[in-house]
């Protein structure tokens, strides 16, 4: 039996993680149904989805078969490298050094990429807009496995990380059906950083771990290299904050 | 093909966003790594080593990029 304190982290984890890649893939989405009529961009969802479960499913026996310090280690070093891929870009974002995301802006670009394609827009059913649809959905989505594999795996905590991240698709869709415009008021940046933190201190922790490394404290060492990640990271947005609208073009 | 392509470069993009963060990263890793499993130094200190340089190649990466944004402008 899981206890709530245990599935707690993964499944806020999962949760926060997947609702910055859900609104990312919701705006493409929303883009290739509005102006490419709405059985394509669902079709290419479907089909995104039908990938996505196809990995899930194919990936969940195989990794049941690798040693437990040999997953810890390769899913830590992966966390790592994106976790503080992530961080990074969160930090030079909220310092001014990198624009921030705008939903708005990915909408209006995807909107104008479709405006100009040369194949017309037939009624009924459109390939460009399902196409994009499935590339978004699976990427964005690709990322949303990784996240539930990198903080459920070395657990056992994959049902409650899946959780987290089926939640963030529910949230966005349901909000999304209902205002039926790219979701700008979410403080993606801010997330990013949260998540980025997150994924670095789970990244420490379980490479240590496959490391052979035993912390002191066990799981509440993920705590201690969240909080620390989390005080340089904002030291490091104060140490090269730039003024506003210095952000690079 | 292009499609199959351009998932293998947003999985790539995923973890090597950052060429040096990612080297760096893997770099750190290793030196703990090593050091560790050999019996170099004691776990703790090679884990230490892992979350500290973690955060050096952090900052490194962060001023680079604000000093580079600095000479751009």
């Amino acid at each position: 039996m899981i206890s709530l304190t245990t599935a707690a982290p993964a499944v806020s984890a999962a949760f926060v993680a997947s609702l910055v890649e859900v609104v990312e893939a919701f705006t493409i989405v929303l883009a290739a149904g509005t102006l490419r009529g709405w059985r394509g961009a669902i079709a290419g969802t479907a089909a995104g989805l039908v990938v996505l479960a196809s990995i899930v499913v194919a990936l969940g026996p195989l990794l049941e078969q690798v040693p437990l310090h040999l997953l810890q280690l390769v899913i830590g070093v992966l966390l790592l490298l994106f976790g503080m891929g992530w961080l990074r870009k969160a930090v030079l974002r909220a310092a001014g050094i990198v624009p921030l995301h705008d939903e708005n802006a990915a909408f209006a670009a995807k909107t104008a990429a479709l405006s100009d394609a040369t194949t017309p827009l037939r009624s009924g059913y459109d390939w460009l807009g399902g196409v994009m649809a499935f590339k978004a959905v699976l990427l964005e989505g690709l990322e949303v496995v990784f996240i539930v594999i990198a903080v459920g795996a070395g657990r056992g905590l994959l049902l409650p990380a899946s959780v987290g991240a089926l939640a963030a698709c529910v949230v966005v869709l349901a909000i999304g059906a209902i205002v039926h415009r790219p979701l700008a008021r979410v403080p993606e940046n801010t997330l990013k950083f949260a998540v980025g933190v997150i994924l670095c201190a789970f990244g420490v922790f379980w490479t240590g771990e496959g490391l052979g490394i035993a912390w002191p404290g066990a799981d509440l060492m993920i705590l201690l290299f969240g909080a620390l990640f989390l005080i340089v990271g904002l030291g490091a947005v104060a140490a090269i904050r730039q003024p506003p609208g210095a952000a690079a073009r | 093909m292009n499609i199959l392509r351009e998932v293998g470069g947003g999985l790539l993009k995923m973890f090597v966003a950052d060429g040096w963060l990612a080297a760096g990263v893997v770099a750190v890793v290793s030196v703990a790594g090593i050091l560790t499993r050999s019996g170099g130094v004691p776990p703790l200190i090679g884990g230490a080593i892992l979350f500290l340089g973690c955060i050096a190649v952090l900052v490194a990466s962060v001023a680079l990029a604000g000093r580079q944004h600095r000479r751009d402008r």
